[in-house]
């Protein structure tokens, strides 16, 4: 702890106002999960992600880093279009935060510029006994939101952590998109909030520790999609386009799919279904209400997981 | 872990579904009227997937209980080392694992899709055991399109706890059964929080059932009781019968100590508020989390006091665990060698340590 600023992570730029102060150490946390989202530049995707997830959690915390599209007012109109506005928090980060990989090894991990640092900071702010990280393009299925938001409240205090399997879905119109079936991308997104489970350094981005003795769930698939729009540049985040095989698959596997699909080649990825909606559906909609939860299990077939 | 990109199998293909599907689910406590609610919309013309449960002399008007529902909520128990009647608060943490199960998911979506089609498109499930899976169903349901409702029964504690004593298994006392009462119904309530539900309470349902199961059909939308016919209703006069509230017990009667005896009556005083119009409120849920806040705080202390009898217990299983794969006296001669001895001389053996065979 700081001797000087009382601070459990001071920054290293010396602002008090983005010190990390755990929660936990000012009482017990109340019963129930929070979704914290760390965004920038997401009102597009915001009104099909904020709603599902109001739905499914007790609170959401939107940490918003240097967004110039409007995002913070489209997360608090999506929360208010379903009458959830009270149990949304948003938050600015002003700090301009390193890429993903070579940039993030360059930084120190308490520097207000650290992806380790941002996600401390930001899950400073949750006030439940469970919290879950969570992208600004992912939106839940229906499915996803019923098995959510019963975890929320079986999970107690079990201690367990919980994967959730992903499906990237590139969006190509209002009425066709395409789901990558051919690998299953799985990473923990819920925890218990405590000093066992923060954010630390890692090459290429953070990770949140937990112990090992810790349970761990795997949720079945099908729960969440990943939006991707194939008229925007997906990658724009990242430093280097070197995936390292060994270090990125999950990246290298989407650069393939994003590739593919700009050069008209969607057909000939093994995994990757072309999907088109009914008239006056979004292919959204139409995939987390219709095609998911119908769609024959399993999704991706065994043996071809990506896990981080 | 990380497996080398192969190619895929073909496209995933989309199951054939029907719209305009019901499915009612009757929770809550055994021994509050489920049985009685269920067998009310099956006279009605909603379909409990066949066959049932057996009547006995606990429920001799018969259970409404469908057995393969049965046969798989005990496996699933047995696979999560939960009771059907279970006082632990984090018995609910490990029924809920087996939600996460996609084989357990597929294989309930299958059997409930053959309902629909065999039965038609209006189904009732009632089971005691239903609420520990209530997310494993509402994911079948989304899958078959069906549009699920939730109905929990309510009966003053001490009469489910009483009934209880009378027609079940008498190792568990009226302690024990208050707490899997409360256990049960704090977080039954939690389970279909937010989704379309109704409570009704099993008075009610015997002083005159027209009211509730009317209510049930408007809130559900269920064809079967909107368009009831007379002979329909005439059936469900002659199932329901009021006597059918044979225990009627106070507090008096129970022993059961004073700090589970407050949170077990002040859950009831909040759930019998859920019935009535408006009851459903935001102040009733925050009480209602109070309160199983309470329990779990409660249940934590007693399971730290109790700890050595459940150590103690552990042993003596292992110690059984043990001595049941111990072989006995002559078991541990190999049988090759207990062949060789004539076969007079084996039953004269047998007879003088009076292991004689049928």
């Amino acid at each position: 702890m700081s001797p000087v600023r009382g601070a459990d992570i001071p920054c290293l730029e010396q602002d008090p106002a983005y010190d990390v102060h755990w929660p936990w150490r000012d009482g017990p946390l109340s019963q129930g999960l929070t979704c914290v989202f760390r965004v920038k530049n997401e009102a597009r995707n915001l009104p099909w992600v904020i709603p599902p997830m109001l739905e499914a959690v007790q609170h959401v915390v939107l940490v918003d880093n240097l967004s110039d599209d409007g995002t913070p007012d489209v997360a608090r109109e999506a929360a208010a279009s379903i009458g959830a506005a009270d149990r949304l928090e948003v938050h600015s980060y002003p700090h301009r935060v390193s890429r993903a990989g070579t940039e993030h090894l360059a930084t120190r991990h308490d520097s207000v510029h650290s992806l380790t640092h941002f996600y401390n900071w930001s899950f400073s702010h949750v006030r439940t006994a469970y919290s879950m990280k969570w992208d600004g393009d992912m939106v839940l299925t229906t499915e996803g939101v019923g098995v959510l938001r019963d975890l929320s409240w079986q999970l107690h205090d079990s201690g367990a952590i919980v994967a959730i399997p992903r499906h990237p879905l590139s969006i190509e119109s209002e009425s066709v998109a395409w789901i990558d079936l051919g690998f299953r991308f799985l990473e923990p997104w819920i925890y218990p909030m405590g000093p066992e489970f923060t954010f630390v350094k890692a090459f290429e981005w953070e990770v949140r520790e937990f112990p090992e003795t810790s349970q761990r769930i795997i949720a079945p698939e099908g729960l969440c999609v990943e939006l991707k729009w194939l008229d925007q540049d997906e990658f724009s985040h990242w430093s280097a386009m070197d995936f390292d095989e060994s270090r990125a698959p999950r990246k290298r596997r989407e650069w393939q799919v994003y590739s593919a699909l700009m050069e008209g080649r969607g057909e000939e990825v093994p995994g990757l279904h072309r999907i088109e909606a009914p008239p006056g559906v979004h292919v959204i909609d139409y995939v987390t209400d219709t095609w998911l939860p119908h769609a024959e299990r399993p999704l991706v077939r065994r043996g071809r997981r990506i896990e981080s | 872990m990380v497996d080398a990109p192969s190619p895929s199998a073909g496209p995933a293909q989309l199951l054939d579904t029907a719209a305009g599907r019901r499915i009612v689910f009757v929770v809550g406590s055994g021994r509050s009227g489920t049985s009685t609610l269920s067998g009310s919309l099956q006279a009605l013309g909603m379909h409990v997937p066949q066959p049932e449960v057996d009547a006995d002399e606990t429920n001799p008007k018969g259970f409404g209980e469908p057995q393969w529902v049965v046969d798989f909520h005990d496996e699933l128990l047995r696979r999560a080392n939960v009771a059907v009647s279970d006082a632990r608060p984090s018995a609910w943490f490990e029924a809920g694992k087996l939600n996460n199960v996609e084989p357990v998911r597929r294989r309930l979506q299958e059997w409930m899709e053959q309902q629909f089609v065999e039965g038609g498109p209006e189904l009732v499930v009632k089971d005691p055991r239903l609420a520990w899976f209530m997310g494993l169903w509402r994911g079948a349901a989304l899958r078959c399109d069906a549009q699920p409702g939730y109905v929990t029964m309510l009966r003053p504690v001490t009469e489910v706890v009483g009934s209880k004593q009378r027609y079940y298994d008498a190792r568990f006392g009226e302690v024990n059964r208050t707490a899997a009462w409360v256990n049960m119904m704090l977080h039954c309530e939690r389970a279909t929080r937010g989704f379309d539900r109704a409570f009704v309470r099993y008075h009610d349902l015997l002083d005159d059932w027209t009211v509730p199961v009317f209510g049930l059909g408007q809130r559900f939308d269920l064809d079967a009781v909107k368009s009831a016919a007379a002979n329909d209703i005439r059936k469900v006069h002659a199932y329901i019968d009021p006597s059918l509230r044979r225990v009627r017990l106070t507090w008096d009667d129970l022993d059961v100590p004073r700090r589970l005896r407050e949170i077990a009556q002040e859950t009831w005083e909040a759930l019998d508020q859920l019935p009535d119009d408006g009851g459903d409120t935001p102040e009733v849920r925050t009480t209602l989390d109070q309160l199983r806040e309470a329990y779990a705080e409660m249940y934590e202390e007693a399971a730290a006091i109790s700890q050595s009898t459940a150590l103690a217990s552990r042993r003596e299983g292992f110690g059984e665990g043990v001595r049941s794969t111990q072989k006995r006296g002559v078991e541990r001669v190999p049988h090759w060698v207990r062949a060789l001895v004539p076969g007079f001389l084996r039953r004269g053996a047998r007879r003088a340590v009076g292991r004689e065979r049928g």
